[in-house]
């Protein structure tokens, strides 16, 4: 969760102009580099803002080796928004804008596929070719990875190192292995690890300064691909949101071509996902108690047709149709009390199990509460799966119980 | 005083159109102290009468006075408590429970009559040693003989003392000679002062019992009651 980006992260996004603007809409520039500008100028609730440029496809080559990806053309604070972290060398700056240095900070993946021959290599200093311009690496990016993915790798390298240490001098190149594959990030972070950034002035001079289309150059394509800001304070989010819309209807000439794209919806869909799993939970739990209970009140009528012989003799001793239907009410609910037993055993090993593969901060949380109410659930179902059984039981005639069988 | 006393008693089976008419207007007495026997061929109505005796059932008209309660309109629970207080049951069959001990299955009456554990324990093993089966307590019926679960049965009829005994074909899964112990088992209660009804198709059995009482199509044809002294003779004698 923290790794895709919290809530304060919110999008420009261009959106068809209303109606009654369709005849002006063309004087809007776009989205473009001065939006930015103007926004970190003059928006104080804005802790950061960044220009996105895109060049897609773009053919990566070192020596010889050649792999396709995206580069985006940006700020420094590019970084900071999309929480990414520079693990090695140095991040963007001020200085690559100025003078549109051909600077690059890379993603782990990218790394470990243009330079598969060296596990964690350092490529600072290296020069890469990004669309046959070359591009100096000043900075790694950290890998991204899923917390139970990296508790795995860090167990495993644990035990690689134990076993290492007491047998130090069979280097056989089979020791390289395991950290050398690191595994293609998982599906949420493999397009995160794979990131190339470059200054967006370097992005616009180098790649952006002629578009062309059918064989026609269209001028230099200034327009933005993407123009993400952080809110300050999350408090005056609203507030924040109101700051930049005033200042993109000035630079867009009050064309309202633009439109925010928040977080929140994100959020709301993930809480609106978690109430539904929750639900799905207790439909699950309620139906698996009513099949339970099904099992328990067969059990019973079954033993009750197994044992008629027995009720007959304890009516005959002296037993009341009421001491028949305690009987089996109590049976049916110890049924109940050690399925619960059982159930709870099982779903502490599971919580074991859960705790093992999932990340910290999505640990499954036990509540006294809950495990009180879940074994309590299991005891009454088993009683109340039990009184019908028990009515029957009761109302055997003692005469033909005896005879039975 | 009677100890049990039927007058008039009628029971009727009703199987869908069919009525079947199991006994035919019964007048007993059974007094304090007496060993009876019940015997008529199959399909009498012995074991109808023995049920209504034994509180198992009502009759369906008629009056039927046991230990001066009258029971012929009594309600379920009143039975269970008649049968738990006044009478004990010894089966053609055993009807032991397999998974209890002999120990659990003697003192069975005695949880619903919400005796103490101690002291269930305590008479249970009085019980035991009546029957002479101290050695058994802790077997499950399923390993001993036919006889010693007979006794366990007697044992587990006797340990609440009850007015009386009801023993429905008690020798009949038994071969001849623990059959023979058993009845004498019953002699020596009979002589200790218990009243006991058997319940036998067999006329050499019942011809052990000071009194017989023989029932043909639901109705009493012979209620004959014996001086012991005078056993043999007085056969030929009906009293009524
Ligand atoms: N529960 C019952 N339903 C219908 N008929 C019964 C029932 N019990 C006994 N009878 C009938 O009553 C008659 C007397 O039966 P029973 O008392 O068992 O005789 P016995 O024990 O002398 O062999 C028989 O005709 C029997 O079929
Ligand atoms: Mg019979």
């Amino acid at each position: 969760m923290q790794q895709v980006g919290g809530i304060e992260q919110v999008s420009v996004i261009p959106q068809e102009p209303p109606e009654e603007q369709q005849l002006f809409a063309d004087t809007s520039p776009g989205r473009t580099v001065k939006d930015a500008e103007s926004i970190e100028r003059s928006a104080p609730l804005i802790s950061s803002v960044t220009p996105v440029s895109t060049l897609g496809g773009c053919a990566i080559h070192r020596g010889p080796i050649t792999i396709r990806g995206s580069v985006d053309g940006c700020w420094p604070s590019y970084v900071e928004i999309n929480k990414h972290n520079v693990a090695v060398g140095r991040n963007l700056c001020d200085l690559d804008l100025e003078e549109a240095k051909r600077v690059c900070v890379i993603g782990k993946v990218i790394v470990d596929r243009l330079w598969p021959e060296f596990p964690n290599y350092n490529p600072i200093g290296e020069t890469i070719l990004l669309n046959n311009r070359p591009f100096t690496v000043v900075g790694v990016f950290e890998f991204y990875e899923r917390e139970q993915d990296k508790r795995r790798r860090q167990l495993a390298q644990e035990k690689a190192n134990a076993k290492a240490t007491p047998t130090p001098t069979p280097a056989k190149k089979r020791s390289g292995r395991s950290s050398r594959s690191t595994p293609l990030g998982n599906i949420p972070f493999l397009a995160k690890n794979s990131t190339i950034i470059i200054p967006i002035s370097t992005m616009m001079f180098e790649f952006k300064s002629a578009s062309v289309v059918g064989g026609v150059d269209q001028g230099p394509n200034l327009k933005l691909d993407a123009l993400t800001f952080q809110v300050a304070d999350i408090n005056r989010f609203q507030e924040a949101l109101a700051q930049v819309r005033r200042i993109l209807t000035e630079t867009h000439r009050t064309v309202e071509d633009f439109a925010f794209s928040t977080r929140e919806e994100m959020f709301d869909a993930i809480e609106q996902n978690i109430h539904e799993t929750r639900m799905s939970g207790g439909l699950i739990a309620g139906i698996s108690l009513l099949v339970g209970g099904i099992g328990i009140m067969n059990i019973m009528l079954a033993s009750i047709t197994e044992r008629i012989r027995e009720i007959g003799v304890r009516r005959a001793v002296g037993a009341k149709a009421r001491d028949i239907f305690v009987q089996i009410v109590v049976e049916s609910a110890v049924i109940g009390f050690i399925g619960g037993l059982l159930g709870l055993i099982a779903s502490a090993a599971m919580m074991k199990l859960l705790i093992y593969i999932s990340p910290g901060k999505n640990a499954p949380v036990v509540e006294l509460d809950n495990v009180l109410i879940s074994f309590g659930f299991a005891v009454v179902i088993g009683v109340l799966s039990g009184l019908y059984p028990a009515w029957k039981a009761s109302r055997l005639d003692p005469i033909e119980a005896l005879r039975y069988g | 005083m009677p100890l049990i006393e039927l007058i008039d008693v009628v029971k009727r089976y009703k199987i869908g159109e069919q009525e079947i008419l199991a006994l035919d207007g019964i007048d007993l007495t059974i007094d304090q102290g007496e060993y009876a026997a019940i015997i008529g061929p199959s399909g009498s109505g012995k074991s109808t009468l023995m049920h209504l005796l034994g509180c198992l059932d009502t009759p369906t008209s008629g009056t039927m006075l046991i230990d001066g309660i009258d029971v012929s309109r009594a309600s379920g629970n009143k039975l269970s408590e008649m049968r738990n207080q006044k009478i004990g049951f010894v089966f053609q069959s055993f009807n032991l429970l397999p998974k209890l001990t002999v120990l659990q299955n003697v003192e069975l009456p005695m949880i619903y009559a919400g005796v103490s554990a101690r002291e269930r324990r305590e008479r249970a093993m009085v019980a035991i040693e009546r029957v002479e089966l101290q050695n058994r307590v802790k077997n499950t019926p399923l390993q001993l003989s036919g006889g010693q679960m007979q006794r366990v049965a007697i044992a587990r009829a006797l340990v609440n003392n009850p007015r009386i005994i009801f023993a429905d074909e008690p020798t009949g899964n038994l071969d001849s000679r623990t059959g023979a112990n058993i009845l004498q088992l019953f002699r020596e209660l009979s002589t200790g002062g218990c009243t006991i009804v058997l319940v036998t198709h067999d006329a050499k059995i019942a011809a052990q019992t000071p009194r017989r009482i023989e029932i043909r199509d639901g109705k009493i044809v012979d209620s004959e009651s014996m001086d012991p002294l005078l056993s043999g003779q007085a056969q030929l004698t009906p009293t009524k």
